[in-house]
């Protein structure tokens, strides 16, 4: 058996006071997908932060195979900056150490292959700011992509995103899956976390990890939650439930 | 009846006859040396405020910028007052104040709300270097016409060393353009996930608020401590107001720094005014122009925040000109 591509055991991180989240055990096996579920202030970005090594863990451990690639909300982008979509999925090159250096040839095409992966080829050449909220998520895909990291940590990538992006980005994960990579993804889509292969529902410390079966349950979703978890439908094992967002930015 | 036509030239034509009477001859400027030795110092500071123009306006480092010639004041008080080098003097205050900003303002890891604390530490600092330069001035030493020609500069009584001093800034900026514009770009566009890749990301920010340093105190002896922005800032951000790639601005930015720049001059020596103002003028006149040009042209905004938010203007100098507050996210730079 391989070892897992993430792993934590006994985690807890913060940012100098009280840990921002605490007892975090779970694993990752490559091939898998992980959704991160949980209230805002929940420990959802910190856990992120965690397993990219930015945070020194307080308790416990963290481990990644490899350097981790990350997608941060597009919303901390600027739309300002006279990039184009190809310049933003070629600054994931850097991930290959040579900074210093002007991009190669083999480097752009790289971040263009990357680009067409997510669908976005034909805009390659448009300014970032130009393009819409799921074509911007989607670029900053490209660019971990490029990064061929075997672990990747997605931070809220469906939020905000027009349908045909979202489903673009949803195929895309897939595919990532069935590459053997691990998928890490935060999210407040309680229903879209059936389709991975594991949820860790999360507030400040680790409620539940497991299969979705298993985690998406009223008592879990609940003690997860709180009061921002609305229950739509419940029939026996069934259940229909969304998180209520308040959005802090 | 006496025709119009005959009466001989109208007044409004002789006095345009008369002013282009007074109009030298830009080539007769030339056999000038002061005016030779001054077109070499603008044309070399130009390359190098202009390239790193254009990473201080991606950055949001125009507070920083002004703060940084500004503080150099109490350095230009006690060399004027002691003898000792005036550009050494200055060098010595703006990269403490560069360290300092670095430190004070230095972010706690996993943070990204710490941002503000740059421009405070940037505004703090200020205070405190305007202040010693006061108490030196007024109280220690007697600062006299020395002071104020570094304050708002001069460009008759330059000299080699200070051509050698802007030639090295041109060669320090263009190596870390070249070396460092990738890292300054990622981490520009996005911190937060520029972050994650294995960046220098503290020394590159440490090395351009060093170089900003540098620029600032080689451009001390044309522009003065006070009017470095017009060299420093107002190019770049004009150019950066139609730029449509940073390869576009490190190129356009330090032409147009050497158009203003020689035009001014030249407008100084016709008018009789002091080089530096006349700069800072024609430069802030061009970029509001080209600023109502574009809006005029472009009223399409995008889709997070103004196109021209006021605290991005270079003409709009404040703590939160500086970093804080991008049009298109939140992240700091």
């Amino acid at each position: 058996m391989t070892a897992p591509l993430v792993e934590a055991s006994g985690l807890a991180a913060g940012y100098g006071g009280p840990p921002a989240i605490r007892e975090l055990d779970f694993a990752v096996e490559a091939g898998q997908s992980v959704a991160v579920l949980g209230p805002n202030g929940g420990g959802k970005t910190t856990l992120l932060r965690a397993l990219l090594g930015e945070l020194r863990p307080a308790a416990g451990s963290a481990r990644v195979e490899g350097r981790p690639a990350y997608v941060a909300q597009s919303e901390r982008t600027r739309l300002d900056f006279p990039v184009s979509a190809l310049d933003v999925a070629l600054m994931g090159t850097l991930a290959g150490g040579r900074w210093w250096l002007p991009a190669r040839r083999s480097e752009r095409a790289a971040a263009a292959r990357a680009l067409e992966r997510v669908g976005l080829a034909a805009v390659a050449g448009t300014p970032f700011g130009e393009l819409s909220g799921g074509q911007r998520q989607r670029v900053l895909l490209a660019r971990a992509l490029v990064q061929e990291a075997r672990v990747l940590l997605l931070d809220e990538p469906l939020a905000g995103v027009d349908r045909p992006s979202a489903e673009a980005i949803e195929s895309l994960l897939g595919d990532l899956r069935g590459e053997g990579r691990a998928l890490l993804v935060s999210t407040h889509d309680v229903e879209g976390a059936r389709g991975f292969d594991r949820v860790l529902c999360l507030n400040r410390r680790q409620v539940a990890y497991g299969p979705p079966a298993d985690c998406l349950r009223r008592t879990v979703l609940e003690q997860t939650y709180g009061s921002e978890i609305v229950v739509l439908e419940e029939d026996g094992r069934s259940l229909r439930a969304v998180a209520v967002q308040h959005h802090d930015h | 009846m006496v025709n119009a036509s005959l009466s001989g030239p109208s007044i409004q034509t002789i006095i345009v006859l008369i002013i282009l009477a007074t109009v030298p001859d830009p080539f007769d400027l030339w056999q000038l040396p002061f005016a030779r030795t001054a077109m070499a110092e603008l044309l070399l500071l130009s390359v190098a405020a202009g390239l790193l123009g254009a990473w201080v306006v991606l950055r949001r480092r125009a507070f920083f910028s002004h703060a940084v010639g500004a503080a150099t004041f109490p350095g230009l008080v006690v060399a004027a007052a002691t003898g000792f080098s005036a550009p050494l003097a200055a060098l010595a205050v703006s990269l403490a104040y560069a360290a300092g900003v670095v430190a004070l303002g230095r972010r706690r890891p996993g943070r990204r709300a710490g941002a503000d604390r740059d421009h405070l530490a940037t505004a703090l600092l200020l205070v405190a270097a305007l202040a010693a330069g006061v108490v030196l001035a007024s109280d220690v030493f007697t600062s006299g016409a020395g002071v104020d020609r570094l304050l708002f500069g001069t460009l008759l009584g330059l000299d080699r060393g200070d051509l050698v001093l802007a030639a090295v800034a041109v060669a320090l900026v263009a190596t870390a353009t070249l070396a460092l514009g990738r890292t300054w770009a990622a981490l520009g566009f996005d911190r937060e996930g520029a972050g994650t890749l294995p960046l220098p990301a503290g020394l590159a920010d440490g090395l351009l608020l060093a170089l900003i340093a540098v620029v600032a105190v080689a451009a001390l002896p044309a522009v003065g401590a006070l009017l470095t922005t017009a060299l420093l800032i107002v190019p770049a951000a004009t150019v950066r107001l139609f730029a449509p790639s940073i390869k576009t601005l490190l190129i356009a930015a330090p032409l147009l720094a050497a158009s203003e720049s020689l035009a001014a001059l030249y407008l100084a020596l016709w008018l009789d005014a002091p080089p530096g103002p006349a700069l800072a003028t024609l430069s802030a006149a061009i970029y509001l122009t080209a600023a109502l040009a574009r809006a005029l042209r472009s009223p399409r905004r995008p889709t997070r925040g103004p196109m021209f938010p006021a605290r991005e203007s270079p003409l709009f100098i404040s703590p939160g000109a500086g970093n804080i507050g991008s049009p298109g996210g939140r992240g700091d730079t």
